[in-house]
């Protein structure tokens, strides 16, 4: 079916391009570490690298299959708190109830540990609960959606309406969740013997792999022939459908995989920031993905990324500046509406325009980089 | 897409202009200072200037600075200036987490002075914690909270109801109604609020929690009539108390004879629904903006000469100003190069001084701090009238509704 023969060189040549740099962002991000030896700093790039794997998770669902998952954040929350749940049940004792029960449950007068909070004793079965929680949510959830034929904005409602519903059920049942303070006063992650303390490089070093792995992964699901369909559904359903392939079925898979790199975020989140709160599946943030994945531009992975991590680091830096106090906030607004008036494609777009202006010069990209032998595996293995 | 020359050239200038304003401050920053240098001391200011909180916590920065301003014009610390970071976390536990951060290990400030939500709280402890500094937290809170890390300057609920509930029972009856928003705090308060009504042999005929901004009270007002309870004992927060005072009076309730007894309710909530709504109703704090002391005439008269005339000060603002002065006392104590979070906790431990409460006085043991309960009305013109006034002042136990547990100096212990 995908023969890429047929593919005339240029679209060889960009994709060429397109793998390195993706190879590029990642070698970066490792590289980081070597430069920096500041914690803090170690920490807050950490939590701008989890920003942007959250939104590239977008990407793939709103940029290639057209699901604007207003929802996202929900996926977010949901492996944000399976991962404070064990973490929380391995706190030092005295600041706990009976048989480690968590404080939150003893000021809420539970006496005993509720049976969906048992298996999170063990951290292995937190971390497949933070990724398969939210996949399976969002392939009922798209089972629902899209073998109703719900397209276009009717998605984004009801995303964005089971989110609201989640936040409120998180925050009213406190005995069980921790309410509006969230889980809080966790134990340090431990894998296999290494710790990941927040401020360590080894938790970078583990940030920057799972995305690393994600986004390569996401490029290469992109680049398959299911990633092909994805885009055609997104541009035009209808004939998908009458070409006889089942439009829902990739449909569910495309925002199913997205929740998972979300709930596997969301987890991240929790061991860089030391906390999860309810605000972690709420609106706001939710639609701040939104946001992050339009200014880096939707229709590239690697742009959502970095439109996550240039907009964090942008409102770090802005509200940190004594001159911008006081109108943060005003400047962020505007710098959006700038975006959206003169980059409708988001930065990537803005590169997609230069990477053009130096392809029209014949030879420009002649004698392509080694690293495109990946991306023929990846075809070779479509092609079976 | 067709790409213009225009387009691009546009496109370019736009990401110049962002990245110009962001880049800077992104990449170079400055690390590693030393704690007391150049005759400066750094402390981080953290109180939410954006967002859902944020005109309660900006009376709560406009506290901290007012009282870091008058230090410095009156020569300092030992002759060095207190030199205020101030940070916005918009309301938003994350951001407050991530300034925190910055605050404590970017900055190396000896100490942060933050927080109106328990949440928020609760985001910025780890790293007051790993990194050994000092958070200094002026609300009233539900306690049940032993941190090394934390000078807790606001009341604990034994501090705002062992006077004020055997008062009420005392002088309206024995049927108290419980009407809280839906979290830890109100949750909490409660606890201990059911334990000293079981005490005094008085009954609780109806517990009732709505959501948080909640606003819509007419099935509670309806509950309320059936059940005829002799005091309502709120700890609604924020909007809320506004919805159900006005709501209250609509549904024509006499706070003559079922008053509204609030932990919460401030100058600041009565400025917001009118004094009409407030009148008549109760509140228990360690402050009232009507307390008659020459500190406290000299607080009133500064914050509203610094910052407007209009401006209320109340019993979170007055914690914020004084916790100010307590840093300073500790850190006069030190030598230049001694001056570390631990030595001024250490420090700061059995300190006392004069504030506009009252005398008050830091507990070595749990670094919660010994107030001055008042019980107060609310008057149509919104300000309160002091009608109990303690004669002594009371010792903080955030663990006074859980006896076999006690906050000490090494931490906490079961008894």
């Amino acid at each position: 079916m995908f023969d890429s023969s047929a593919h005339a060189n240029p679209t060889r040549n960009r994709n060429r391009l397109q793998l390195a740099l993706y190879l590029a962002f990642c070698v970066a991000i490792f590289a980081v570490p070597l430069f920096i030896d500041d914690d803090f700093l170690l920490n807050r790039y950490a939590r701008y690298l989890v920003l942007g794997m959250v939104a590239m998770a977008l990407s793939l669902s709103w940029g290639y299959a057209g699901i604007l998952n207003l929802g996202q954040a929900l996926s977010f929350g949901l492996g944000s708190y399976a991962m404070a749940m064990t973490l929380k049940l391995k706190t030092v004792p005295i600041h706990t109830g009976p048989d480690g029960l968590p404080d939150f449950m003893v000021w809420n007068n539970v006496e005993t540990l509720p049976w969906f909070w048992v298996p999170y004793q063990s951290t292995a079965f937190a971390i497949f609960a933070g990724v398969a929680v939210p996949w399976a949510l969002a392939a009922i959830l798209g089972w629902f959606m899209f073998r109703g034929r719900i397209t276009g904005v009717f998605v984004a409602i009801i995303t964005l309406a089971i989110l609201v519903v989640a936040n409120l059920l998180v925050i009213d049942q406190q005995r069980y969740t921790g309410g509006f303070n969230g889980i809080t006063d966790l134990a340090q992650l431990e894998i296999l013997g290494l710790e990941f303390d927040a401020y360590s490089k080894s938790t970078y070093f583990l940030v920057a792999s799972c995305l690393s792995v994600c986004l390569l992964g996401a490029l290469a699901i992109t680049r398959s022939k299911a990633g092909l369909i994805f885009q055609a559904i997104r541009d035009q359903e209808e004939r998908v459908r009458f070409f006889g392939y089942d439009v829902a079925a990739y449909k569910i898979m495309a925002m199913s995989i997205s929740a998972a790199i979300a709930g596997l975020a969301g987890m991240l989140y929790t061991v860089v920031m030391e906390f999860a709160s309810p605000t972690f599946m709420d609106v706001p943030l939710s639609l701040s993905i939104v946001i992050w994945c339009a200014v880096g531009g939707r229709q590239s992975l690697l742009g959502a990324t970095i439109g996550a991590i240039v907009v964090a680091g942008m409102q770090g830096a802005l509200s940190e500046s004594e001159t911008f106090l006081d109108t943060w906030m005003l400047v962020m607004g505007l710098i959006f509406v700038l975006v959206v008036l003169f980059l409708p494609n988001g930065l990537a777009g803005l590169l997609d325009m230069a990477g053009r202006r130096l392809m029209r010069r014949p030879g420009a990209l002649a004698g392509g980089p080694a690293p495109a032998k990946g991306l023929s595996g990846q075809k070779a293995k479509d092609q079976t | 897409m067709v790409m213009k020359r225009r387009d691009f050239i546009r496109g370019t200038a736009a990401l110049g202009a962002v990245s110009t304003i962001a880049a800077p401050q992104l990449w170079f920053k400055n690390s590693g200072l030393a704690r007391a240098q150049n005759g400066e001391i750094k402390v981080g200011v953290l109180f939410s200037l954006t967002g859902t909180t944020g005109i309660i916590e900006e009376s709560l920065n406009k506290a901290t600075i007012l009282a870091i301003e008058e230090i410095n014009a009156a020569g300092g610390i030992n002759g060095m200036q207190i030199v205020p970071v101030v940070e916005d976390p918009a309301s938003d536990p994350a951001t407050f987490a991530e300034k925190a951060r910055k605050l404590v290990m970017s900055d190396g400030c000896v100490s942060v002075f933050g927080s109106y939500t328990s949440a928020s709280r609760k985001a910025v402890l780890p790293v007051f914690e790993k990194r050994e500094n000092l958070y200094w937290y002026p609300t009233l809170y539900e306690g049940r909270e032993c941190s090394k890390n934390v000078i807790y300057t606001g009341a604990v609920p034994n501090q705002q109801q062992d006077e004020f509930i055997p008062w009420l029972v005392q002088n309206f009856g024995k049927k108290f109604f419980l009407i809280g928003s839906n979290y830890i705090y109100p949750q909490e308060e409660n606890n201990y609020c059911k334990k000293l009504l079981e005490g005094l042999g008085a009954e609780v005929v109806n517990e009732e929690y709505v959501p948080l901004g909640h606003s819509e009270f007419s099935s509670v007002i309806s509950k309320i009539k059936s059940t005829e309870p002799n005091v309502i004992f709120s700890t609604v927060v924020g909007d809320s108390v506004v919805a159900l005072h006005r709501q209250y009076l609509a549904a024509g309730l006499d706070p003559a004879k079922m008053p509204m007894a609030s932990l919460t309710t401030s100058e600041n909530e009565v400025a917001a629904m009118g004094g009409e709504a407030a009148a008549g109703h109760f509140t228990s704090a360690p402050y009232f903006m009507v307390h008659k002391s020459p500190e406290n005439e000299k607080f009133v008269s500064a914050y509203q000469a610094r910052w407007g005339a209009d401006k209320v000060t109340h019993f979170v603002s007055e914690p914020s100003y004084f916790q100010v002065y307590l840093f300073k006392q500790a850190v006069e104590k030190l030598a230049a190069s001694d001056i570390t979070p631990p030595t001024i906790r250490e420090a700061v431990k059995g300190a006392e001084m004069i504030a506009p409460q009252g005398k008050i006085r830091i507990e070595k043991d749990n670094l919660h701090t010994w107030l001055w309960p008042k019980i107060a009305v609310a008057k149509a013109d919104g300000q309160f009238e002091v009608l109990v006034d303690s004669k002594e002042w009371l010792a903080p136990d955030p663990y006074a509704a859980y006896p076999d547990q006690k906050c000490v100096e090494a931490g906490l212990t079961n008894i």
